[in-house]
């Protein structure tokens, strides 16, 4: 064959394949494979988080199409809030993460763009000290901005914007990082942390908020618990100053393992008062119980009476409450029956039936 | 007249105006979601900073407009509130006046269904804490609800409030762009004393106001559009629909910055392995994304979206569930091989609005 030949075949060849090429490649605003029906891939590479507690059962025959995602989100939804009414609200499992975020009092770091990259973030141990609290300040600045080897802290009531206390934050090692504590026998209430630095010269203000709260009464202890109705009752016993609608919540530990959160509402009257936590034993059944079990970040709240009225708070020891248990043998994994939240699922898997 | 007797009588007059909004609402709507009566509570409103409302009625009226463009008409009550107040203050009053008359009118006998935009998701949380014990302490029966509906809901807080509190405390020489999105967030230069609920979406304030679990199931839809010319993205942490960062409308539990309510799906559809939550707050259940939607477009009028299931799972009661769905590969302009990215969307969505998905989808 010619050169010449061979040439045609090859732009021939190259055209062809250039259309083709062309003529599938889709359009990256439009689908070219659109409206068609297909199965959704597989499951998350995690596990669902959080609400959507449903166990994985794996994968059986697949089931009639649904008419729309959204329909399918919906029966998803109240199948996954069937499964987590088998736990009574008072009595809810914990992932780690979950653990985390419902102790109570998290603070999370604060950051303040300087602009070049530069960030000033403040961090604190917890959001509500409760008064008398050291309250220790951490600072730092990153970026290229030049910063003077002091800042300042001050605490400023919201609403009046009094000062009422400051201190001077030092660099806590050769970088960017500075700490100071501040004490916090004020009025409790809400106040504006105010941290300031001298940054290339200028003063920068970094300001966020805590509060600081009554001193509500003193935790005493756990009374001995017990088993009731499928339920691991835990006593706590506190002391309250003044009496009132409180609601107390604490994380139940097995070693390292978060296995629920606890919480109960009732009036306390002043003086010694004892409030049930209870962990259901559908929490419980499943958890093969050796030796101790402990009672952690206790979070009692002075509800407020009225609207408008501030909710106060209070925290247990730190290092929460260890105790042996009594025989769980008997605690059952049989799903609470709680009649409103029953209703509720019916009602939502009505919803979900509709498709 | 002495200064107690002058604020009983302004209550009573408070009240009595909020039960007349109430009963005229219920009287002028009879629409329900999937036959359940709903309640909307709405979000900031900006204009509360810069010019507080004088009565409740200025509050009402700007109630209403908030909702103008879908759900208003879609409704048969609203919880109202000020913007320039606090939600363990001011609002929580005006919030519980209304609770009170939609409790002696009934509206919540067979369950309500409640849609909140916002910041009305944090303080929806707040008054579900509160409102069993305050209505029962009034001799009112507590409010049922089936459900809440959260769109693009601030729960969680987010960084433009840290942001604005800030600035507040600043010279107006600082940082320009930063002044610029709290300004475009605010509609105002922020002031230590004018930041009213604002102060309640600090990350650090909303993830420590009424987080306890409570029973009530929340819907969650997420936007991951731009608001005000996109100013205010780079301040948010993970993606954000230009207010309210992701990890908050998700319900996901720490304010660490996020990309997407899946861990597998991005809020544009894309099967990819994502920066999802690592954990949702209890019975959070997020159900659709959208990476065009706006803050404001997810309560209605912003159509030309795609919208993606927050699909975690397709396993549903033990079987392996297929759904009516369109996926598709995209590859980019330069890629003439392979077979691209999948991704995956509601059909047709980009043809409605998330609302009006949401509400044709329950109400079909």
């Amino acid at each position: 064959m010619r050169p010449s030949a061979l040439l045609t075949i090859a732009i021939a060849i190259g055209v062809v394949a250039g259309t083709t090429a062309l003529l599938s490649r889709e359009n990256p605003d439009r689908p070219v494979a659109a409206d068609t029906t297909q199965a959704l891939p597989g499951s998350a590479t995690k596990p669902a988080p959080g609400g959507s507690t449903q166990a994985s059962t794996g994968q059986k025959a697949a089931a009639a199409p649904q008419e729309s995602p959204l329909a399918f989100m919906l029966a998803n939804v109240a199948s996954d809030y069937r499964h987590a009414i088998r736990y009574p609200e008072w009595s809810t499992p914990l992932s780690p993460n979950q653990a985390r975020a419902y102790q109570g009092n998290n603070y999370h770091p604060v950051a303040l763009p300087l602009g070049d990259t530069g960030h000033f973030t403040v961090t604190l141990e917890k959001y509500r000290f409760t008064r008398d609290e050291p309250i220790l300040v951490a600072a730092s600045i990153s970026g290229p901005q030049i910063v003077d080897d002091t800042l300042s802290a001050t605490l400023e009531a919201i609403g009046n914007r009094d000062a009422v206390t400051s201190t001077t934050l030092s660099r806590a090692d050769g970088l960017g990082s500075f700490a100071g504590v501040l004490d916090s026998d004020h009025a409790p209430g809400e106040y504006r942390l105010i941290v300031s630095a001298r940054v290339d010269g200028r003063i920068i203000r970094h300001a966020s908020t805590l509060t600081i709260e009554p001193d509500l009464g003193e935790f005493k202890g756990l009374d001995d618990p017990f088993v009731r109705n499928n339920n691991l009752v835990i006593p706590v016993r506190f002391k309250a100053r003044e009496g009132g609608f409180y609601a107390l919540a604490a994380q139940l530990y097995h070693g390292q393992t978060p296995i629920a959160q606890l919480s109960t509402e009732q009036r306390l009257d002043g003086g010694t008062g004892r409030i049930e936590l209870r962990a259901h034993g559908t929490v419980l059944a499943h958890h093969d119980v050796d030796g101790r079990l402990e009672l952690r970040h206790l979070h009692l709240r002075q509800l407020p009476a009225r609207p408008g009225d501030r909710t106060h708070h209070a925290f247990g020891p730190d290092a929460g409450y260890e105790f042996a248990p009594p025989d769980l043998s008997s605690l059952r994994d049989e799903p609470v029956v709680t009649p409103e939240s029953e209703q509720r699922a019916e009602l939502l898997q009505r919803l979900a039936d509709k498709f | 007249m002495t200064t107690k007797i002058r604020k009983t009588v302004q209550a009573c007059r408070q009240a009595l105006t909020v039960t007349a909004a109430v009963t005229l609402l219920a009287g002028t709507a009879h629409a329900q979601l999937a036959g359940h009566n709903v309640i909307l509570v709405h979000g900031f409103q900006m204009e509360d900073l810069s010019n507080p409302p004088d009565s409740f009625s200025d509050i009402e009226q700007a109630g209403a407009d908030y909702w103008q463009g879908f759900w208003l008409n879609r409704a048969e009550a609203r919880i109202d509130w000020g913007s320039d107040g606090r939600i363990e203050g001011s609002i929580a009053q005006q919030a519980y006046q209304q609770l009170k008359t939609i409790s002696q009118q009934g509206l919540c006998n067979d369950y309500c269904i409640l849609v909140t935009h916002s910041t009305g998701d944090l303080v929806t949380r707040y008054l579900l804490e509160n409102q069993a014990r305050w209505l029962q302490a009034d001799g009112l029966q507590p409010l049922k609800i089936l459900a809440a509906i959260d769109l693009a809901g601030a729960g969680g807080g987010t960084e433009i409030a840290n942001l604005a509190v800030s600035i507040a405390y600043n010279d107006s020489w600082y940082n320009w762009p930063a002044r610029q999105a709290v300004k475009a967030f605010l509609g105002i230069d922020p002031e230590p004393a004018n930041l009213g609920v604002v102060n309640d979406l600090q990350t650090n304030a909303a993830r420590n106001l009424a987080v306890d679990p409570n029973s009530i199931p929340r819907l969650r839809f997420v936007g991951g559009g731009s608001s005000y010319g996109g100013v205010t993205k780079p301040f948010i942490a993970g993606t954000d629909d230009g207010v309210v960062p992701t990890h908050s409308a998700c319900g996901a539990t720490t304010a660490e910055g996020i990309d997407s309510c899946s861990n597998s799906i991005s809020l544009a559809g894309k099967v990819s392995s994502q920066n999802g939550p690592d954990a949702l707050y209890h019975n959070h259940y997020p159900v659709l994304m959208s990476e065009g939607t706006s803050h404001g477009g997810v309560k209605g009028g912003e159509t030309g979206n795609i919208a993606v299931p927050v699909v975690n799972n397709t396993t549903l009661n033990g079987l392996r569930v297929d759904f009516a769905s369109r996926t598709y590969n995209k590859r980019p302009w330069w890629q003439w091989w392979g077979s691209g990215d999948q991704y995956i969307e509601v059909p047709g969505s980009d043809q409605t609005d998330m609302s009006t998905l949401l509400y044709t989808t329950l109400n079909d």
